[in-house]
């Protein structure tokens, strides 16, 4: 799985609008080629291709921890509302305060040119962190209990999708227009410094993960069970949610919305693997990296000289695959 | 020897479900909690395992504090095995491991690893070690709990309703370990069980509940048709066959 993650890495970079041949792009990667097209592989593709690694990660060990913690395996980042939080910081941003973030990241034209393109970014993780917080001092009444946390998540996320649709009503066609490209989730937009940021909160969210991993195991058979092996179950569910959804805030804050990676990913891992969580964390990592790279070398391929939404790509690619799977009767190990 | 001494604990605090619950098991007894649905079973085993933080009493294990200890402490002690249990997608061998956790931090040792060795095959379970959980039999499940608790190295082994899901067959099977396992390792069993031949077939010592503490205690003499009556309010009668005594608690079925 590592080396089709890397494989599929190199395929990325080397694949893009401009047309340019193999031979191009490894004269390029050595910095050998024309200024254009160096530009074109380390300022545009390389960092894209390293938040693909890095958020795909992210996001499906974020889906699989939030499986685990609340014992549903529908959850995905999406159940704790941290999207919808994402998606109402960045519109609040665009619609009422102008954000600056007009341009995409998919057109070379207007790469480097958005008037402060962290506005926007910082405005959607500070109302993830903030409905995270909010979801998870409500479920601290209620010692963490799994149904309680799924549908303070679900309503809380309802909140912000009512008050993005409020905004969205009085927006401008402009600002609207703003509101839902950014809403499509573009890994575009990625730069050295967003990656940086993405890959401290994944990779401390990933050894903490790996760190549990056994803890997390036990808790496959309950709480009271987990307890009486030794897991401080409350303190491990708090701390555990809280990282995954970090994880998912700063990715979706950057990215946009890149849906269906947190509950594919999980489930293919684990239909294949089985649950033992040091395994299935490091390969549901590789696997969601492995999706998001394959998403955005066809969303660049498919777009005609402009990506389509990479959330897109990866719905419709991971979907049938999914459904195939979880139809599929084979044994995992 | 395990001892509870006015043991209290209530969910709301107008509620009570315990009321100063006192009770004493040596080591290697097995003990059985008998009692009606919601006469506070469960939560008193939530509290010795603990699951559950009682608002009074103490729990003793040889003189020191169960309630005092650290979880890691409490886990090299006390065991807990689940009437409803679910393993997720892990093997056999997986899952006995989780017993460990409170042994190491991120990887087990090779002492760890010995004793899921030594346990799977006193639980008769090396053919299966390798398979999922989930596919295994109701008992073979029910063995992989036992194994798991077995693994913490216990001193004292607490089983909810053990046999509540289990065919006659895996019933026995299960009773006949746990009783095994008491006699063979000196470890103290306390059990809630409903089916009360069953538990005189198992238990040493027996326990009744009613409204919230122990109400009767003694050995398999305790068993009277006024004790059921009380506890249950259901007439029974005690039969005897080749010197073993049996509760027929069908009689007011017959009578209608």
């Amino acid at each position: 799985m590592l080396l089709a993650v890397l494989g599929m890495a190199f395929v990325c970079l080397f694949v893009g609008s401009s047309h340019m041949s193999f031979s191009e792009c490894i004269q390029a990667l050595l910095n050998r080629s024309t200024a254009a097209n160096n530009r074109i592989i380390w300022k545009i593709r390389m960092p894209r291709v390293i938040a693909a690694i890095i958020a795909g990660a992210g996001l499906s060990v974020s889906g699989l921890i939030m499986q685990t913690n609340l014992n549903n395996s529908m959850a995905s980042p999406s159940t704790l509302g941290v999207s919808n939080a994402a998606v109402f910081g960045a519109n609040l941003s665009i619609i009422a305060f102008a954000g600056g973030f007009l341009d995409t990241g998919s057109h070379l034209a207007n790469f480097d040119v958005g008037a402060n393109p962290y506005s926007t970014s910082l405005m959607a993780f500070v109302f993830s962190v903030v409905s995270i917080l909010l979801i998870l001092f409500l479920c601290g009444t209620r010692s963490f209990s799994p149904n309680v946390v799924v549908l303070a998540g679900i309503a809380i996320g309802s909140v912000w999708t009512a008050a993005t649709t409020i905004l969205q009503f009085y927006a401008t066609d402009v600002g609207l227009s703003a509101a839902v490209v950014w809403n499509f989730g573009d890994l575009g937009r990625a730069t050295y410094r967003t990656d940086l940021i993405m890959l401290v909160t994944v990779g401390v969210g990933l050894v903490f993960f790996l760190f549990m991993s056994r803890r997390f195991d036990a808790l496959l058979s309950g709480d009271a069970v987990a307890v009486s092996v030794g897991v401080n179950v409350k303190a491990l569910r708090f701390v555990s949610m809280l990282l995954a959804s970090m994880i998912t805030a700063v990715c979706v804050s950057f990215l946009g919305i890149i849906g269906f990676v947190g509950i594919i990913c999980p489930h293919i891992v684990k239909k294949f693997f089985g649950q033992e969580h040091f395994w299935s964390i490091s390969a549901s990592a590789l696997c969601g990296s492995l999706l998001l790279l394959v998403a955005d070398t066809l969303s660049r391929s498919m777009g005609s000289g402009s990506a389509l939404p990479v959330g897109a790509i990866t719905s419709m690619l991971g979907a049938p695959f999914f459904i195939a799977i979880i139809f599929s009767k084979g044994r995992r190990r | 020897m395990l001892e509870i001494k006015g043991l209290s604990f209530a969910y709301e605090n107008d509620r009570p479900v315990l009321k100063g619950v006192d009770m004493a098991l040596e080591d290697g007894q097995v003990g059985i909690l008998l009692g009606r649905n919601g006469a506070g079973k469960s939560t008193l085993l939530k509290i010795i395992t603990g699951v559950l933080k009682p608002s009074g009493g103490s729990v003793l294990f040889n003189g020191q504090d169960l309630l005092a200890m650290t979880r890691r402490e409490r886990a090299a002690l006390v065991a807990y095995v689940p009437q409803q249990i679910d393993f997720g997608d892990l093997t056999v061998y997986q899952t006995v491991l989780t017993g460990r956790v409170s042994y190491y931090s991120i990887k087990p040792s090779k002492s760890d690893l010995d004793v899921v060795g030594r346990v799977i095959a006193e639980m008769d379970l090396s053919d299966v070690s390798c398979r999922n959980v989930q596919e295994l039999s109701g008992g073979e499940r029910q063995k992989v709990a036992i194994a798991r608790a077995l693994a913490q190295e216990p001193k004292v082994l607490v089983f909810d309703e053990p046999t509540g899901n289990l065919d006659i067959a895996n019933e026995l099977l299960i009773i006949k370990e746990a009783k095994k396992i008491a006699c063979s390792k000196n470890i103290t069993v306390f059990s809630s069980i409903h089916d009360l031949n069953q538990a005189m077939y198992f238990g040493d010592k027996f326990f009744f509940m009613k409204d919230g503490s122990i109400k009767y205690t003694g050995n398999s003499e305790v068993f009277s048709p006024e004790i059921i009556r009380d506890v249950y309010g259901v007439e029974a009668s005690l039969v005897g066959d080749r010197g073993e005594k049996y509760i027929n608690y069908y009689k007011e079925l017959r009578n209608d």
